[in-house]
């Protein structure tokens, strides 16, 4: 999931990534391993579990004199290698700090 | 006579190898042992699917990637043979589910020549070996062995017995014990590391996930129930399918988002404009995402 969150000129004023995997060595070092023939087991699971919510709370600090943010969350399915991605939910919303 | 001998030479054709305890000694031979092109004539929607599903092209990965390849090069796993004309089965560990027919059926010179294509990036050659319907509906269709006994040769199995099956070589179809259950899929769709292996090595675990975190959460779907609604031998994800994958994936995972502007007090006299998004991913998954 990449949050991104944009000024009204466009210029990027923070960008979150939140990786949900599980994750595993070869139990020989402390190296993460992708592919079955590398991997021996699950250290760190972060995945997305069944009748589990993922929640997340994150928080971009403006610069001084924007009031104002457009921010975007792109939540996406990588297969193999990060360039093969399946889009899941695109979600905007412009947040203002006047009311 | 001449007639007779067509008769014994057409009789010869029609019975595949799977029929003899002789082993295949090439790929074409393992391919035609477990070849299933002949149901497409009276299952012609389901063996559609099925040409679409990854059973129908377990080695080639996503989007026509050879994935064993690693395990035909020198060097780069702890299963791969110094010399592809040394490979044998056990090179390939990955058969226990990406090719079972191998374990059982194949002579360590399929192994040989699977090496070899993968390093030539012979596709089309790999791509004759696939889980096909013999597999699921015979190889894998009993895990009772001890009280059921193997797959019968010449007996398909299914969710319901059919006393006659006009088919030259399968012409009965039992009933299986385990076809509607998540355990039979969890045959492959696995546990965890696969610890059996004088070297192990973890491919899938979604079974496991299934078993320790969906069903202890009161939830009793099968694997069926989501993936294969209506008999669909697609058995979903192809992610060879971009725009079907990302919809199973929207239908299964569902995102809220909350935000907030305020200026925040981190001391007196100093505000901090702050944005918060609030994130919340929801899943109707048996499993957790992503497993295989």
């Amino acid at each position: 999931m990449v949050v991104t969150a944009k000024a009204a000129d466009g210029k990027e004023l923070g960008k979150v990534e939140k990786h949900y995997h599980p994750q595993a060595t070869n139990c020989r070092d402390t190296k993460m391993r992708y592919g079955a023939q590398w991997k021996v087991a699950n250290l760190r699971d972060t995945s997305l579990q069944p009748a589990q919510a993922k929640k997340e709370s994150i928080e971009f600090d403006l610069p001084a004199g924007v009031r104002e943010a457009t921010v975007t969350v792109d939540l996406f399915y990588e297969n193999v290698n990060p360039g093969n991605k399946y889009s899941i939910h695109s979600i905007t919303r412009k947040v203002s700090l006047d009311r | 006579m001449r007639f007779l001998k067509l008769i014994l030479i057409l009789l010869f054709m029609a019975v595949p190898l799977i029929a003899s305890a002789e082993k295949a000694k090439t790929i074409d031979e393992l391919a035609k042992m477990y070849d299933s092109s002949r149901c497409k004539e009276c299952h012609e929607s389901i063996y559609k699917q099925w040409e679409n599903s990854h059973h129908a092209r377990p080695l080639m990965g996503v989007k026509g990637g050879l994935m064993l390849t690693p395990l035909a090069t020198k060097g780069a796993t702890a299963f791969s043979p110094d010399d592809p004309k040394k490979a044998t089965i056990k090179n390939f560990p990955c058969f226990k589910c990406h090719l079972p027919q191998a374990i059982t059926s194949a002579e360590d010179s399929v192994a040989v020549e699977l090496a070899e294509a993968l390093l030539a990036k012979d596709s089309t050659k790999v791509a004759k070996l696939q889980i096909t319907c013999i597999v699921c509906h015979n190889t894998k269709a009993i895990i009772h062995k001890r009280e059921l006994g193997e797959p019968k040769a010449g007996v398909l199995y299914s969710s319901k017995a059919v006393d006659s099956h006009p088919d030259g070589i399968f012409k009965k179809v039992e009933k299986s014990a385990i076809m509607k259950d998540s355990v039979y899929c969890g045959q492959c769709h696995g546990l965890g590391p696969n610890l059996e292996f004088d070297q192990a090595f973890q491919c899938a675990n979604l079974y496991g996930s299934y078993l320790h975190s969906y069903i202890p959460s009161g939830a009793s779907q099968t694997c069926m129930d989501c993936h294969m609604q209506k008999g669909d031998h697609l058995i979903a994800p192809n992610f060879n399918d971009d725009k079907g994958t990302s919809e199973l994936l929207a239908k299964a995972i569902s995102l809220d988002v909350q935000t907030l502007g305020y200026e925040w007090l981190l001391k007196a006299g100093t505000y901090v404009p702050k944005v918060v998004v609030n994130t919340k991913i929801t899943t109707t998954a048996g499993h957790r995402i992503p497993d295989g």
